[in-house]
């Protein structure tokens, strides 16, 4: 049965009540990659495309709020650096013009490049039931071990909130692809810093899971990025992370260019900082 | 089951029940005829598929048919106005940028986005507009040339 | 100096020097533009719809290597919509199929001998139910020792794939006395080079449709196959060979063809979809693979390793090259052997070696079999010859360019197999190349410390056609309607290359009418003449000259009817504008529909057909020397820069120039569009493409990992076209197909060398590769 409820709260509904039965699909991008290889989609398919607000963007109390069904597209067109970055480098306008941050949180490759930003950005994501109604949740906490969430079977993404955009002082993304464009990350690297100093580090493709590096963080503190507090962190980085080696890339290339993009976001969040200030 | 599908493809009307996972792709080709829209990788990576949704590219191998409902479609045999061709397909021609052919429906799908939403966009513009169609035989440069040529003349 | 004095400036080859002429020369545009952009023109996928009746699908080996123990189809035939499961004991014929060697099932018999081996073939009355059935296949397999690669199959007790070991054949070149030179040379240099697997990734996917009708043949009878391949009279033997069918009664159908690169040169569907036909009378069935099918079925690029070693004297004069190839032909033989010729021919370029010892080997392995893509071993071989030469210079503190300079052949010089070149312009090409190269200036390094920007250069020959005594000739015929129309028929196929233009424009050239006024019908196994494989950049030599001398004979025709209806010698009618005319007085004319008409009544055909066959001679078994093992040589050189990120590895080509001698552009944007095409294949070859495999199993088979360059990844390639006539090609023409591949690569692997100090031996040069070469060489910068 294919569903294709108009608003958020019906579509809830269905989901409440057919729980892991039915299969929430948005963009497609991913989802449908598999129906192609031969995949069923299953008896039950929540299309959330036709949900009218679901691609909205509000803001409140200084916040911004993503809807779940924002697509990459949009995503380019914000002014966070970091997110706008980790957006534009995912697939093709057509895959950007589809592909939501719920699919891209719901999936949760290793690889999601849209997680990776959103993580440095201390982004929480607001989960919800039809009944049980809507908890928020740190994404950093979201995200279990391979693929695996914190979202229940019964349970949508309906909200993303990204604290505070206009207080960042920098943020700074970058992909190491195997071509220009269209790349599945070998590595992502995101960094975001508040006015207060506060740095995080996210990566993607280094771990099970999209990753904050807290251990790094907690090592740069929020002194002034010196040239060596940026190469302590950069060692630091190499040892938190937990890449393997696949056929893309081997762990030792993996853990060595978290080093390399650990000191090129710091530099970049460092010369964009001085730049504001 | 079937999905009881209504929207707009190349201006018509279209309303038919289709399989519920069924794609666009499939429903362009299989049910509706309209082969220009071509599959090649039916995984998002080539382009080759693009059609435009509501003006925007998408590719069509990763769209549910029934998505599209209440939705506008335009295809690459949407595009001549009768005879006479578009200005990017004949500047297509005219450039050499179609040379086996089967990349040139997505490519024209997305000149032709990009030239009504930018015609004025730079080189580096529209090598992003174009950066999700592969092309295995040109090398891209008559591609390049041929949407800069259409820009130009504007009226995509 | 001391080789054997020369003129050193040869004479410029004569440029050709005929009247203008009024459609050669000219990028008419695409006879087929339209249709291509209004996506009105009928691909393979595209014959389905409104035609398809039944649809087949392929039971394919789960097993890189097995004994085949059973085949139980029962539970598919029981399905709902299926009409017919079969097995190679369904099929007529000798179920082989290959190229040079016959050894391919069609359906396995009593082995698997790769992961896409075919076993069984379903057909259903959907693609729904036909995708399901063939699930429901169930083969028993006895799993055997899988070879994963050249080492694999070399090692000491490898499991013997064929009765002969896994050595499946070689070839080898003895010119002069090379270890006697090496011993001599004033500088040694040597490396190994490993190249990978590549997969030819056209986009128009596998797909046709047959019918078969039992009585007659065709058009109303017979076994009608609508697939695009590369060589549709090869096609109708094998398929029938096969088959058991005998070859009148099969038509074969070119449809649209959205690409080819070699890989429809083996059999791909075809014997599928008429075995499916034949069981299935007056019912049209379809077939099509996906991406991952595809890929895993289909041959590929040989991954090689060379063992090179080069001599020279201290002024850098080279006096001796020893290489040594192991390729992996994988499961079967497809064109290796043929690969192989051409990888030993094509071993030192078009370098001046005195003394050259050349030995290839094929080896078996359980991948899939590899065989023919756009370059056929000599690109393999250019990627090693040019890594020699920048490794030399380095050796020997020489600019890379002088000491290419000083060894490139000349007009007269010989090149590995001792045939001597008579028109050699590939010094001509470099200086091109390097001057146009040079117009911005020399490159500057970047300011940022993690950035190194470098430039590399490659000079190529290509020798033209089959070569080496294989049967190389292509047939065409020209007609005239009563409109006072031409039809050109050729068997050539247009794959997307422009054949069918570069027909139609040498036709209307040479008969005098516009392009409007002729028609080409090609690649129909039942209306059009065998002009041999799209390969091998042969067709517009060969099929160039077939149709040129068709038109020609038709001319002549035409030429006796006008001097008699108007009176004058036929050497004195020129023919042009739609008529023709005496050439002093051109008020004397007749129109050509009129002259035509008048023709019939005079009973001329008005219809010709040639043949064109040049012989080249086999290469000598022991020494590899043959005095013509090409019919003629190609020649080109690049120059490319590229910018490289020595902390990530990550490389981009900045600038890209290619000059190419094509002797004459028929149609200069097609050759344009051929040279900007191979560049971007090479740079997807030198920078990223592999098809990666373990134990036999490709582990990227879908265009999400067997990533292809984007339209980020190719800069706007600087094209240069020489114009050094052939003295044997169509208005001078050669050819352009492969070259451009062939050049690309060396030069962006000399150009990753000239900027990080490390030499690339290994492809691709993805960014891990590079971050580890200069890791490796410790820091290397």
């Amino acid at each position: 049965m294919f569903h294709r409820p108009a608003t958020f709260a019906k579509a809830l509904a269905i989901k409440a009540d057919l729980g892991g039965r039915v299969t929430p699909l948005a963009g497609g991008t991913d989802l449908i990659v598999g129906l192609n290889r031969g995949t069923s989609l299953g008896e039950e398919v929540l299309d959330l495309s036709g949900v009218a607000d679901y691609g909205d963007i509000d803001t409140e109390n200084g916040s911004l709020l993503l809807r779940g069904g924002v697509t990459f597209a949009r995503l380019a067109r914000l002014d966070i650096r970091c997110l706008a970055d980790a957006a534009r480098s995912v697939g093709g306008p057509q895959i950007r013009n589809r592909g939501t941050i719920a699919g891209n949180l719901a999936t949760a490759s290793p690889a999601g490049d849209g997680s990776a930003a959103l993580l440095a950005l201390d982004a929480e994501v607001e989960i919800s039931h039809a009944t049980r109604g809507a908890r928020w949740i740190k994404l950093a906490d979201y995200f279990l071990e391979y693929r695996k969430t914190a979202l229940g079977d019964d349970e949508l993404i309906s909200r993303i909130r990204i604290p505070a955009p206009d207080a960042l002082e920098a943020t700074a993304w970058y992909k190491i692809g195997k071509r220009g464009a269209v790349n599945i990350s070998v590595v992502c690297a995101a960094a975001a810093r508040w006015p207060d100093g506060r740095l995080c580090l996210a990566f993607g493709s280094v771990a099970p899971v999209p990753m904050r590096a807290t251990e790094t963080e907690r090592l740069i503190g929020t002194g002034p990025l010196t040239e060596e507090l940026i190469h302590q962190a950069a060692q630091c980085a190499m040892t938190e992370v937990r890449p393997i080696d696949d056929w893309r890339a081997s762990a030792d290339y993996r853990r060595a260019m978290c080093g390399v993009l650990t000191r090129r976001l710091l530099r970049a969040v460092r010369a964009d900082s001085e730049g504001k200030g | 089951m079937a999905w009881h599908l209504e929207c707009t493809i190349n201006g018509s009307a279209v309303e038919r029940d289709v399989p519920e996972d069924v794609t666009l792709l499939s429903f362009l080709r299989d049910h509706l005829g309209l082969t220009g829209t071509k599959g090649a990788c039916l995984e998002g990576e080539c382009g080759s598929c693009t059609v435009l949704l509501d003006d925007e590219p998408a590719c069509s191998c990763l769209v549910l048919a029934a998505q599209v409902h209440g939705r506008r479609v335009t295809t690459v045999e949407g595009l001549a106005h009768g005879d006479r061709l578009a200005t990017v397909q004949e500047k297509f021609v005219e450039t050499g940028a179609a040379q086996c052919g089967y990349c040139t429906p997505g490519l024209l799908m997305a000149a032709k986005a990009l030239l009504e939403r930018n015609p004025d966009a730079g080189e580096q513009e529209l090598r992003v507009a174009l950066e999700g169609n592969i092309c295995r035989c040109t090398g891209y440069a008559s591609i390049v040339e041929a949407v800069q040529l259409a820009a130009r003349e504007g009226n995509p | 100096m001391s080789r054997t004095p020369r003129i050193d400036a040869p004479p410029s080859p004569t440029p050709y020097t005929e009247h203008e002429h009024p459609v050669v020369g000219h990028s008419c545009r695409r006879l087929d533009g339209a249709e291509i952009t209004t996506g009105a023109i009928r691909y393979g996928a595209d014959l389905f719809p409104g035609q398809a009746e039944l649809f087949a699908a392929v039971v394919r080996s789960d097993q890189a290597h097995a004994r085949v123990v059973s085949i139980d189809t029962s539970a598919a035939r029981a399905m709902d919509g299926v009409v017919g499961v079969y097995t190679h004991s369904d099929v007529g014929g000798t179920n082989r199929h290959g190229l040079i060697r016959r050894d391919h099932p069609a359906l396995a018999e009593d082995r698997v001998r790769y992961l896409g081996d075919a076993v069984a073939l379903v057909v259903a009355t959907s693609e729904r139910v036909v995708s399901q059935a063939i699930r429901a296949v169930k083969v028993e397999y006895e799993p055997l020792p899988v070879i994963g690669d050249i080492d694999a199959a070399l090692a000491e007790g490898a499991y013997p794939l064929y009765p002969g070991g896994n050595v499946m054949g070689g070839k080898r070149i003895r010119k002069g006395d090379t270890d006697a030179a090496l011993a001599r040379a004033d500088v040694v240099v040597t490396e190994t080079f490993h190249t990978q697997t590549v997969d030819h990734a056209f986009l128009d996917l596998e797909a046709g449709v047959a019918r078969y009708e039992p009585s007659g043949d065709p058009p109303d009878g017979g076994l009608t196959i609508q697939v695009s391949g590369q060589w549709v009279h090869e096609e109708r033997r094998l398929i029938a060979l096969a088959l058991g069918v005998e070859p009148e009664h099969i038509r074969i159908i070119q449809p649209a063809t959205g690409g080819a690169f070699g890989g429809r040169e083996d059999i791909s569907i075809q014997i599928y979809l008429g075995l499916a036909a034949l069981k299935h009378p007056g019912k049209t069935v379809a077939l099509r693979y996906d991406r991952a099918e595809s890929m895993r079925a289909r041959h590929k690029r040989h991954a090689i390793r060379v063992e090179y070693t080069v001599g020279a004297k201290s002024d850098g004069t080279l006096t001796a090259a020893k290489v040594t190839v192991w390729s992996d032909e994988g499961a079967y033989a497809s064109t290796g052997l043929a690969v192989m010729r051409k990888a030993s021919s094509h071993a030192t370029g078009p370098y001046r070696v005195p003394n050259v010892s050349v030995d290839v080997y094929g080896v078996h392995t359980n991948n899939n079999p590899t065989g023919a893509m756009r370059g056929f071993g000599a690109c393999q071989m250019a990627i090693a010859c040019g890594g020699m030469i920048d490794r030399l210079a380095a050796k020997l503190g020489m600019d890379r360019l002088e000491l290419r300079r000083k060894n490139l052949i000349r007009a007269g010089d010989d090149v590995a197999t001792g045939q001597r070149i008579p028109v050699a312009t590939v010094v001509e090409c470099l200086e091109a190349a390097m001057a146009r190269f040079r117009q911005k200036g020399e490159p500057t390094q970047p300011a940022e410390p993690h950035l190194r920007r470098g430039y590399g250069m490659s000079a190529i020959c290509f020798g033209l056609g089959y070569g080496d005594g294989f049967p190389d000739c292509a047939r065409a015929r020209v007609a005239f309607g009563d409109d006072g129309k031409a039809t050109v028929y050729t068997g050539g196929v247009d794959v997307g290359q422009g054949l069918i233009n570069t027909m139609a424009q040498i036709a209307a050239d040479e008969l005098g009418l516009e392009l409007s006024q002729v028609r080409v019908v090609s690649a129909d196994t039942m209306l059009t003449p065998e002009s041999g494989s799209s390969s091998a950049t042969r067709q517009t030599y060969f099929s160039g000259n077939a149709v040129r001398m068709a038109a020609e004979e038709v001319k002549e025709q035409l030429l006796d009817v006008a001097g008699r209806h108007l009176s004058v010698h036929p050497h004195e009618i020129e023919i042009a504008e739609g008529c023709a005319r005496v050439a002093a007085d051109p008020d004397r004319r007749i129109s050509l529909a009129d002259l035509v008409a008048e023709g019939r009544r005079r009973g001329y055909s008005l219809d010709a057909r040639t043949l064109f066959k040049p012989r080249t001679v086999c290469e000598d078994f022991d020494t590899g020397q043959s005095p013509k093992a090409f019919v003629t040589y190609l020649f080109g050189a690049h120059v490319a820069q590229v910018l490289v990120d020595i902390e990530t590895g990550e490389v981009k080509v900045e600038r890209h120039v290619a000059c190419h001698d094509v002797g004459k552009a028929i149609n200069p944007k097609a050759v344009e569009g051929q040279i900007c095409g191979g560049v971007a294949q090479g740079i997807g070859m030198a920078l990223m493409e592999e098809v990666v495999t373990r134990e036999g199993r490709i582990l990227n088979a879908n265009f999400t990992d067997y990533i292809l360059p984007t339209i980020h990844d190719v800069p706007k390639v600087e094209c240069l076209i020489l114009e050094n006539d052939d003295p044997g090609g169509p208005f001078g023409a050669r050819g352009i197909g492969e070259p451009p591949l062939i050049g690309a690569v060396p030069a962006v692997l000399g150009a990753i060398y000239d900027a990080i100090g490390v030499a690339p031996s290994t492809l691709p040069c993805n960014p891990e590769r590079v971050w580890r070469m200069i890791r490796d060489a410790g820091g290397g910068i």
